[in-house]
């Protein structure tokens, strides 16, 4: 019915997807290319997403993501992990 | 005895009850199966002709019920954890999802939030 439905997951239509203008660099075939660094955690990843390399930031560093056809629709964010587990003794 | 889905169930069982033990299948659904087939809601299995047990043996085996519904969950988990997400990851540690407050209370997220949730598979023919 909804063609566009998972790239939404709970969103207003009329809104559409919460769309981050990213740097985005096409890499040509057989070329390293560095992940595109971004902040922006809350970016839907868009279905022209898919292969490419994001650094995402977590409040600390960077992770790279690589992203694949079933992350569309989810955010950055969600692959990026803040928080740290507590382990007894590691100290600070 | 009583076959339905190839399941055993005792003839002393209401129905409602009896639609019920098939995981994905609620109140809600049973009330509308037994009133299609004309079941009194309070019926047991004993009161009801064999021609409605394989009328209803047949619509149940078209709905996503017991193990294709416990699958279903499970694959939909099993895909937020392979992807790598948060969501997943709080799955696989069995805490609460959707960001809750973990310093206390959190035993139905305890229960609930596993990889293989729902349980395993129904045996055969129990």
């Amino acid at each position: 019915m909804r063609p566009t439905g998972s790239l939404f997951k709970g969103r207003s239509v009329w809104k559409g997807p919460h769309i981050v203008p990213l740097p985005i660099v096409r890499p040509k075939p057989g070329e390293w290319v560095k992940p595109i660094k971004t902040q922006a955690r809350s970016a839907t990843i868009l279905p022209n997403f898919v292969g490419l390399k994001f650094a995402v930031h977590n409040g600390k560093v960077y992770n790279e993501v690589t992203i694949t056809e079933d992350m569309v629709g989810h955010k950055l964010g969600e692959f990026s992990t803040t928080r740290k587990p507590f382990i007894w003794g590691r100290g600070k | 005895m009583v076959f339905i889905m190839s399941v055993n169930f005792h003839p002393r069982k209401l129905v409602k009850k009896t639609l019920e033990t098939f995981y994905g299948l609620g109140a809600q659904t049973s009330a509308r199966i037994m009133a299609k087939y004309s079941i009194h809601p309070l019926a047991r299995l004993e009161t009801v002709p064999p021609k409605t047990i394989t009328s209803l043996t047949a619509e149940l085996s078209t709905m996503t019920i017991d193990n294709d519904a416990r699958r279903l969950v499970q694959d939909n988990i099993q895909r937020l954890r392979d992807m790598g997400t948060y969501r997943g990851r709080r799955h696989a540690m069995g805490l609460p999802v959707r960001g809750q407050k973990t310093r206390n209370q959190i035993v139905t997220a305890r229960k609930l939030n596993i990889l293989e949730r729902g349980g395993g598979d129904r045996p055969m023919g129990s």
